[in-house]
């Protein structure tokens, strides 16, 4: 007796039905950026208190030329930013940030000291990279990054 | 009369019994009125069963009737013989439409692969279109990039540098 419900031909079509959704759904994610941003204290002193960084972002600033050891979390903000838009987030009383997603995993990144803006950054953040920013406040850096 | 006289007579009846056992029988039956009215007891009971079993018969011969019964199972069994001539244009519509499918599906995968995904150190490597722009006229700008990381980093400084970076001697300043 031939079983016409579960034929070769409905299976592939149901498979391919759920393929495409699939891809229509991780399109229609695709316009958001779900970022991380950390306000990111840099010492000498192992012992200068604070919660320490994760392994995985002390290893990428331990390779960068700075010229501090040890890096804490003085605050940290997850936030999501639709294609197109910006979204400001505070980071301390005296930096600011405003990230804007340029859809295509692009951000553009504004750097505010007390208000004041110091620069803006344009750059491809696909998962796995990172964008450290910092300037003349102090030993605080900024570091931004896709969420995990 | 014991049992195994009995079962002579039976045997006499059914005419089983060789020549000259069945005159001595034959013979006994005459000498003994028990034996004599046993046999006939016998032969009417034969008698009886004879006309009382039903006679049936055909109207046809043995082979058409059972070549009917065998069509007739033949009919009733579902089967590749009985199931309705496929064109063939259905055949290849059956053949064509799971074979597109799965064509659709390889290319759908083959774009994903090329162009939804790239590998991870493809990514790393793909920062190479940082734009920076300073809006204080007394600042600078410097931008290291470490590939393998897949980190940037951009500092602002005053144009007078005395800034904390170059504390470690960069691989690579863009």
């Amino acid at each position: 007796m031939r079983t016409e419900k579960f034929s070769a031909t409905r299976l592939i079509c149901a498979a391919l039905f759920l393929f495409l959704l699939a891809g229509a759904t991780a399109r229609a994610a695709d316009g958001a950026l779900a970022l991380e941003a950390d306000l990111v204290s840099g010492s000498n002193d192992p012992q200068a208190g604070g919660t320490p960084v994760s392994p995985q972002i002390a290893k990428k600033l331990g390779r960068l030329p700075l010229k501090w050891q040890h890096y804490f979390v003085v605050n940290s903000q997850q936030f999501s930013v639709a294609n197109g838009e910006s979204k400001d987030v505070s980071l301390s009383d005296a930096c600011q940030i405003s990230v804007k997603n340029l859809g295509g995993e692009q951000v553009q990144l504004t750097l505010m000291s007390s208000g004041q803006n110091v620069g803006k950054i344009k750059q491809s953040l696909k998962k796995g990279q990172t964008l450290v920013a910092g300037g003349n406040a102090g030993n605080n850096i900024v570091v931004l990054r896709q969420a995990d | 009369m014991n049992t195994e006289q009995q079962l002579k007579l039976q045997a006499f009846l059914d005419g089983e019994l060789p020549e000259g056992e069945a005159r001595e029988i034959l013979a006994w039956t005459q000498r003994d009125s028990a034996a004599a009215a046993l046999l006939a007891e016998l032969r009417n009971t034969r008698a009886a069963m004879a006309k009382a079993e039903p006679h049936l018969s055909l109207p046809e011969s043995r082979e058409f009737f059972w070549s009917k019964i065998e069509r007739e199972i033949h009919r009733l069994e579902p089967g590749e013989k009985n199931a309705p001539e496929i064109s063939f244009f259905a055949a290849l519509r059956r053949l064509l439409l799971p074979a597109g499918a799965l064509a659709a599906l390889a290319v759908a995968g083959l774009i994903l692969h090329f162009h939804g995904s790239k590998p991870v150190a493809d990514n790393l490597a793909d920062a190479d279109d940082t734009t920076v722009e300073t809006t204080l006229a007394s600042t600078d700008a410097t931008t290291y990039r470490d590939a393998s990381e897949g980190t940037t980093l951009v500092w602002f400084s005053p144009a007078v540098d005395d800034s904390p970076v170059p504390s470690k001697k960069p691989t690579a300043i863009n």
